[in-house]
């Protein structure tokens, strides 16, 4: 059906008025405020021998009328998203993985805001009266789950979200926070989340997305975060921030070459873009603004270099990669950016920056990196390790543990340094409980340092939101104060464990199900990045959002529940036997109303009245034992004899004889 | 017990012949006594285990319609009968909307030319003209008049008498509505654009007797020298047709083609897209989507400042058609974006070519992510206009006509679904300087023509003619462009042929309905649907009976809102899901209570009922013993 247009259009309407309003604008360049869009990509080695890509991809539409329906860079869809759904801010996650806290940091930047926990993640503030929250979430689950291909719209059912108040996010106006822990996290969730992109995945930074390398990663986590900023005119439409963030932990197929030669495993793999993405940078998006690719290492290598070598680089940044100490880059960095030491603190680092449009595709960046020496670091810790594990047995009660332990007393001690001597740890606690674990938050214990306490000693701020059954979860808000030197410290929970009606059981019951992850955050730590500023690191929208004050935050683990699962054909077996004992009582009550007790008795004393049927049975069993037929005046009680022992022999025999068949012919 | 109680009264049974061989046998050893036992009795046989099984069967019996009441789904019920009788009507007999056209020959007396003309006779040879005319091309043309329209004829001979012939007043007498005699004086017939206004003016058309839509066509004897008459289409209800030294005879055909083939069918040609095909969304709602593709931002890629674009040109489209839809516009620019079917370069054209074949294969569904718009609901119509940008390699892209020739606006239409355009910069040389290639803004004049092009697509879209130039069987006419896009005349069509394909599509949908609920017996009818099945009734008689007076906005509405009940109906969430339930479902649950019931009390009843007759012939028996013996 497709109709070529045949003839030259004739609508002359056009060249009159409009033309002159038109030519005022035609400069090469659209003036005022335009769309932008940055790319960033941010390497850097771990401490145990893994690396950590991070993807960071920046697009704002800045406030004029016609966003929402106007777009030459942002994309539409999220445009019309926020212009539909009243969005402030929200944040939506989809991970696979667990960030491991220990190894992998937890006080930097991309730890308090990319470590995410597993499934999907999806808070929102909205700027709507709060009667009308919930509904215009509803919505908002629903056009999410569809621009993104997953079941995000089972956050719509009321059990499945909650709202925070403060230990989550400190946010003006109402915020609604869900997650779900078992969703699978699929190129089904990248390809539209790419989509978002001007360049998709066809040019600039993230045609390093090569599929199978990410998703064969320890970490995987993709996340969109957007704000609007409300504080506009009211005749133009606010302005959108979209930010994507790409976090993947991957283990570099350690070149054989390397740990052949040095014959040890401490050296900790080289490894390029190429052979971890199994791809290179041929160039930028075109519609990027900016494209830079940082690596970040942490300042603890030079310095242990420096210990170990005598000729110790005064200047980190231009020794560094010149191959005095121990590692080599494959690229000149264009920039070196440090951290500014303020104190002397452990996790401070030095990035340096390539710029992505000087490669093109026939000198794609590939950038590399080569350890020379073995080199060991750590990295920086939050002041708490949390990690959450459940106790008891059986499928009735159980409890739920929160376990925070120190990294590292010294840390501790210079986070709260500022505190003299009353020194304290602060610590939000947000925690999530479907109704189906019914939570008894009396039964709250602390215990500090492996000692049981009074719970007032420590619990500053406390609120709880019971749950109620197929109505809403249950959520827990705490803040703790502990004291700097403590060791461990536990809280720990009570639940029962509830009934599910029949059609509420998930189609893999037995699996379990999940607690999603408690929030733990520190709200007088901030993850910033003090970073030497400069032009180059404020038009950086990675850089600016490191240097940007979060609250330290972390997420435990999810537990998995295990609830009495029914056998789902029950209905029917109930119903079945329901049935027969029914039928059964019926029928003999029936038979006993209609029998005849005299008349019986007289046919008995009778005797000698036979059924048919009956005399041929007893002829048949004459006949089987080879006896003459007996006469049919023998009392009626001729049964006893037909159970014979040789017949029983017989019986047992055969079945003998069928389950060995059974049993042999399997 | 019950095998105990069969042996004691099957001892009569035909079955059991070892019983009748015995009771011969037996009565030797009986004969002392004078009761046999086994034939006669004395008493009467009881009743009172006959009536209890039989009470207990019917209790069961009269229970069953209970339990089949709360097994029942719930159904609400359906008109089916209204239903399927509006489908049926409306399969049959296509909506058609009276229409009124009026002629007017002007300064024709000033000349005898074959005596004075008689309007009751023009108009007599106009209808029958137009008779023709409809009969033989517009079978059943959905939201056209077919054969009910009224024609009125008036005679102006400028300075002399002014004569009219109307249908309802008869010779002589001048209704409300119709031309002014003398209103129209002298005509610069130089100038279209005047003669349109004049024409305007003179018919003052705010009269509300025809519902303001009176089609009127003006023959004017005079004007430009001699190349034969002159037809044209104004942008409001008329036309005009001019020439020196006009024979009116003649201009019977003409204007009858006029009539017909322009005010009534909208001057669309055989092949142009069919009037069912109205992009309008169930919601009375459509969403213009503009995209602009950079196949290769590597090369050269282009912005566009499609919000002026907006305001300026599109607003005034927008607005003409609201009656017919409530559109809202969008745009964005996609980067990226190869088309997916093949070019080659052709040196005797000097461009590379996609011909007709290939354009099935144009749109790239995978790279071209030309989303549905959260913006809009459900039932909302979205068109989709994308600008190509062609790559470096395939420079100058150009469509070739199956007659080989290059296309002039380089685009194509698929019904429905939208307009493909391509555009490619004047010099289709590479950015070769050093870095990415700058943001390039497309320039106001390129903008303009794509535009032209675009609003072209569209007016196919809706099954109009995208150039100013209709040629029937009588001659050419001139279609004068509005610079809203859509002349009155041509939103007039739209509107009746919007309203026809609503009626059309709500008695279809309705009539599936009532097939599909008709079809499924254990399908749940919520009251919701019923409700909504009676107002989208009631919606679609209150647009037929709108249609039938002429109002064409009422009808308009009503009709969609007929066709958007419908389909709200018809895709309720509610039916699909539970039409599951079946009634296998219902007798494996029931099943194993009832079937061993059933069988007990019906085996006692009738056991008892066999025993009772039994019992009763032995007494009976014995009663003519002792009659006998008596």
């Amino acid at each position: 059906m497709w109709l070529p247009l045949r003839l030259t259009l004739l609508f002359l309407f056009l060249l009159l008025s409009p033309r002159a309003l038109l030519r005022s604008g035609s400069a090469a360049v659209v003036s005022g405020e335009e769309e932008e869009f940055h790319e960033e990509l941010l390497l850097k080695p771990l401490p145990d021998r893994k690396v950590l890509a991070h993807f960071h991809f920046h697009s704002i539409a800045p406030p004029s009328k016609s966003n929402g329906r106007h777009h030459h860079l942002f994309p539409k869809a999220i445009s019309q998203l926020v212009q539909k759904f009243r969005v402030k801010e929200m944040e939506l996650s989809f991970t696979q993985g667990r960030w491991n806290y220990e190894r992998w940091g937890g006080f930097d930047p991309i730890s308090s805001n990319n470590a995410k926990p597993p499934g999907v993640e999806l808070w929102a503030v909205f700027d709507v009266p709060e009667d009308q929250v919930d509904a215009y979430w509803k919505n908002l689950t629903n056009s999410l789950s569809g621009l993104f291909c997953a079941s995000i719209n089972f956050l719509e059912s009321s059990t499945m979200y909650s709202a925070p108040k403060w230990s989550f996010r400190i946010t003006p106006g109402s915020l609604r926070y869900g997650t779900l822990p078992r969703e699978a996290v699929c190129t089904e969730n990248l390809t539209p989340w790419l989509k978002l992109l001007p360049c998709r995945d066809k040019a600039g930074l993230a045609a390093l997305l090569d599929r199978p390398s990410i998703y064969k990663g320890f970490y995987h986590s993709q996340r969109l975060y957007l704000t609007s900023n409300a504080s506009v005119p009211a005749e133009t439409v606010s302005g959108i921030s979209l930010e994507q963030t790409l976090t993947v932990v991957l283990q570099p197929n350690s070149p054989s070459s390397s740990s052949i030669h040095s014959g040890e495993s401490n050296f900790q793999p080289s490894w390029s873009l190429s052979s971890i993405f199994g791809r290179k940078i041929s160039g930028k998006c075109v519609i990027a603004q900016s494209s830079i690719v940082y690596l970040q290492l942490e300042k603890s290598i030079f310095s242990e270099q420096k210990d170990n070598m005598d000729n110790g680089p005064n200047s980190l940044a231009s020794e560094g990669f010149a191959g005095g100490s121990g590692f080599e880059m494959s690229l000149d960095p264009d920039i070196v950016i440090e951290e500014e030491n303020q104190s002397q603190h452990k996790g401070s680092s030095v990035l340096y920056g390539f710029w992505v449009e000087k490669y093109n595709e026939s000198q794609p960046l590939d950038l590399g990196l080569k350890w020379k020496y073995p080199v060991f670091w750590s990295s920086q810790q939050a002041p708490l390790h949390a990690s959450r594990f459940l106790m008891g047995s059986g499928n009735e009660r159980g409890a739920i543990a929160i376990l925070f332990k120190s990294t590292n007393s010294a840390d501790s001690s210079s986070g709260s340094r500022h505190v003299s001597d009353g020194c304290e740890l602060q610590v939000d606690v947000f925690q999530v409980v479907p109704w189906y674990i019914k939570v008894y938050y009396h039964s709250l214990q602390i215990f500090v340092d492996d000692e049981a306490k009074p719970i007032g000693d420590f619990v500053h701020k406390i609120q709880v939101s019971p749950s109620k059954d197929k109505t809403s979860p249950g959520m827990m808000e705490m803040l703790l104060k502990l004291p700097c030197d403590v060791r461990s410290a536990a809280l720990t929970l009570e639940f029962d464990k509830g009934f599910l009606h029949i059609d509420e059981y998930p189609p893999d019951a037995n699996q379990g199900y999940d607690i999603p992850s408690a929030v733990i955050s520190f709200p007088r730590f901030h993850s910033v990045m003090h970073l030497l500023s400069n032009d180059s690191i404020r038009k950086s929208p990675l850089l600016s959002r490191f240097q940007e004050k979060n609250r330290v935050q972390s997420y435990t683990e999810v537990l998995l529940v295990p609830l009495t699962t029914p056998d789902f054909s029950m209905p029917y077996n109930v119903i079945t036997i329901t049935c027969t004992v029914f039928a059964l009582f019926f029928g003999s009550l029936l038979n006993v109303l209609r029998r005849r007790v005299g008349e019986e008795e007289r046919y008995l004393k009778a005797g000698k009245k036979k059924g048919w049927l009956r005399v041929l049975l007893s002829r048949l069993l004459a006949k089987f034992r080879g006896k003459p037929m007996e006469e049919p005046d023998q009392p009626s009680s001729e049964s006893a004899p037909l159970i014979g022992k040789k017949l029983v022999l017989k019986v047992i025999l055969v079945a003998v004889l069928a389950v060995a068949w059974q049993f042999y012919s399997t | 017990m019950a095998e105990i109680a069969e042996s004691a009264s099957t001892t009569e049974h035909p079955l059991g012949t070892v019983g009748a061989s015995r009771s011969k046998a037996s009565p030797s050893a009986l004969r002392e006594s004078d009761v046999d036992p086994k034939t006669m009795r004395t008493t009467t046989p009881g009743l009172k285990r006959v009536f209890l099984t039989f009470s207990v069967l019917l209790s069961f019996l009269l229970g069953f319609p209970f339990l089949w009441k709360t097994v029942e789904i719930y159904r609400s019920p359906l008109p089916f009968g209204d239903m399927d009788a509006l489908s049926k009507q409306i399969e049959s007999s296509p909506l058609q909307f009276p229409c009124h056209f009026q002629s007017v020959f002007l300064n024709f007396d000033s000349r005898s030319s074959g005596g004075i003309l008689d309007p009751r006779e023009l108009r007599r040879s106009i209808l029958s003209e137009m008779t023709k005319l409809t009969s033989q091309t517009l079978e059943r043309q959905c939201g056209s008049c077919g054969g009910n329209f009224t024609l009125s004829v008036v005679v102006d001979s400028g300075d002399g008498p002014c004569r009219l012939f109307d249908e309802r007043h008869g010779n002589g007498l001048t209704p409300n509505c119709s031309y002014k005699c003398g209103a129209l004086g002298a005509l610069n017939l130089g100038d279209d654009e005047a003669i349109d206004e004049a024409l305007r003016s003179a018919l003052d058309e705010s009269c509300s007797d025809y519902g303001g839509k009176l089609y009127t066509v003006v023959v004017v004897d005079g004007g430009g020298a001699g190349e034969g008459p002159k037809a044209l289409v104004g942008k409001h209800r008329h036309g005009w047709i001019s020439g020196r030294e006009l024979d009116a005879e003649a201009m019977i055909g003409r204007m009858a083609e006029m009539f017909v083939k322009v005010f009534m069918n909208g001057a669309r040609e055989d092949g142009a897209i069919h009037g069912e095909f109205m992009p309008v969304g169930a919601d009375g709602r459509v969403v213009l989507s503009f995209s602009l593709l950079n196949a290769n931002p590597d090369d050269w890629f282009y912005d566009w400042d499609f919000q002026r674009l907006d305001d300026t040109l599109l607003n005034p489209v927008i607005e003409a058609l609201k009656p017919i839809a409530n559109i809202s516009v969008e745009s964005q620019v996609l980067y990226h974006t190869p088309k997916s079917s093949f070019s080659y370069w052709d040196e005797s054209l000097g461009s590379y070519i996609f011909s007709t074949k290939d354009l099935s294969f144009f749109v790239n569904s995978n790279e071209w992510h030309l989303d549905t718009s959260v913006a809009a609901g459900g039932r909302t119509k979205i068109l989709q206009f994308v600008v190509y940008v062609p790559s470096a390699k395939e420079c100058p892209l150009s469509l070739q006509l199956p007659s080989g020739e290059i296309s002039k606006t380089n685009g194509f239409i698929s019904p429905m679904w939208g307009g493909v355009m391509v555009w490619h910069p004047q010099s289709c040389i590479k950015y070769s300087g050093s870095g990415p290639p700058a943001r390039l803004l497309m320039h106001p004049d390129d903008l303009h023509r794509i535009f032209e092009v675009l609003m072209g697509q569209l007016r196919q879209l809706f099954g109009l003619k995208s150039n100013s130039i209709y040629v029937g069987a009588a001659g050419a006419y001139k279609l004068l462009p509005s610079e809203k896009g859509f002349t009155e005349w041509e939103l007039d069509v739209l509107s009746r042929q919007h309203t026809c394909f609503n009626l059309h599509s709500s008695g279809t949908t309705l009539g599936s309905l009532s097939r599909l609920v008709q079809s499924l017996p254990r399908m749940i009818i919520k009251d919701e649907i019923g409700k909504q099945v009676k107002f989208s009734l009631e919606a679609a008689q209150l647009a037929q009976t709108n249609a039938s007076v002429g109002l064409y906005e009422a009808s308009a509405a009503s009709s969609r809102q007929a066709r958007s009940l419908a389909e709200d109906a018809f895709f309720h969430p509610s039916i699909m899901s539970v039409s599951y339930f079946s009634f296998e479902h219902c007798f494996a649950v029931y099943s194993p209570f009832f079937l061993p019931v059933s069988l007990h009390v019906l085996l006692a009843a009738v056991r008892e009922w066999r025993r009772y007759k039994h019992e009763k012939a032995k007494y009976v028996r014995w009663k003519v013993k002792q009659v006998k013996a008596a």
